[in-house]
């Protein structure tokens, strides 16, 4: 599988910059918006189908029950915890980095956000923190699933729910697809709301 | 997001019908649709011009505050997993 992940994300993001350099902005947004948006709401739907239809998959899902929700809460406190330590080794504002580390791969939203709370500098930063989240759990989900089957949900973050959802999915089984979904979607809700608090201390 | 959910428990539903069957063309059509969607983001990822400047100037702290997220978000997400059996 990461056979043919990699060279599609290395090959997508030669492209998107090619394109870039020749300004054609509406493949951009045919590959950015449409197409992007269409795989997603179609990827989503066929894995629900694929879950629903595992008798086993199922039944280990009713087994875990409430008690998965205690995942993505475990999964904020360590990604929050990291921007600290972080934030303490580096020597940078100990606040921003939580901020910038609890967009929990969201970055679309992480970047802007911290761009505003916390500066400029920062809202690069948040960009690129969550952007490498995501690509660093894009790429590695396979060993760190070797490692340990929930590593992937822990280090997808957010996107558990959306892009690296598959790809958790792929190597941590078919059982752990709503685990991974729920704390994607819990991450995701959760995020706008840590960012602007872990502010509101700072200030 | 709200649609996201909603794609999801509309496959759950018509999962739900076709119980106990093996879906291999849906397997083959899932790879497939992930090697798009990972493209199109590649996609938006290269056109992001202003993301290809700023990231030699704070890639050192991006990896630093990455690595230490992941490794505690792992940790914790590994201790919640044994403290709840999940």
């Amino acid at each position: 599988m990461i056979k043919y992940v990699l060279p599609a994300l290395v090959i997508g993001v030669l492209a998107g910059y090619i394109n870039n350099q020749f300004g054609v902005s509406l493949l951009n947004i045919v590959f950015s918006e449409y197409i992007f948006t269409f795989s997603l709401f179609l990827l989503l739907f066929l894995m629900g189908l694929q879950f629903a239809a595992d008798r086993q998959a199922t039944a280990k899902m009713r087994m875990a029950g409430l008690k998965m929700l205690v995942f993505p809460f475990a999964v904020a406190l360590g990604s929050i915890l990291g921007g600290f330590v972080g934030g303490l080794i580096l020597g940078i504002d100990v606040f921003a980095s939580m901020g910038v580390c609890a967009g929990f791969g969201w970055y679309t939203l992480a970047g802007p956000l911290a761009g505003q709370l916390f500066g400029l500098k920062w809202g690069a930063l948040g960009l690129a923190v969550n952007l490498l989240r995501e690509l660093v759990t894009i790429a590695t989900a396979w060993l760190a699933a070797k490692l340990d089957r929930y590593a992937p949900i822990a280090m997808g973050g957010a996107t558990a729910m959306d892009t690296t959802l598959p790809i958790i999915v792929q190597y941590s089984g078919q059982d752990t697809l709503i685990t991974a979904f729920s704390s994607g979607f819990i991450l995701t809700a959760a995020a706008p709301f840590t960012i602007t608090a872990i502010a509101a201390l700072a200030h | 997001m709200i649609l996201l959910a909603l794609s999801l428990a509309l496959g759950l539903a018509m999962g739900y019908c076709l119980r106990g069957r093996r879906l291999l063309k849906v397997e083959r059509l899932v790879l497939g649709v992930i090697l798009v969607l990972i493209f199109s983001l590649g996609f938006s990822i290269g056109s992001n011009s202003e993301f290809l400047t700023v990231m030699p100037s704070i890639w050192l702290n991006a990896v630093v505050l990455l690595a230490l997220a992941l490794l505690f978000s792992v940790v914790f997400a590994k201790a919640a997993v044994k403290l709840v059996k999940i």
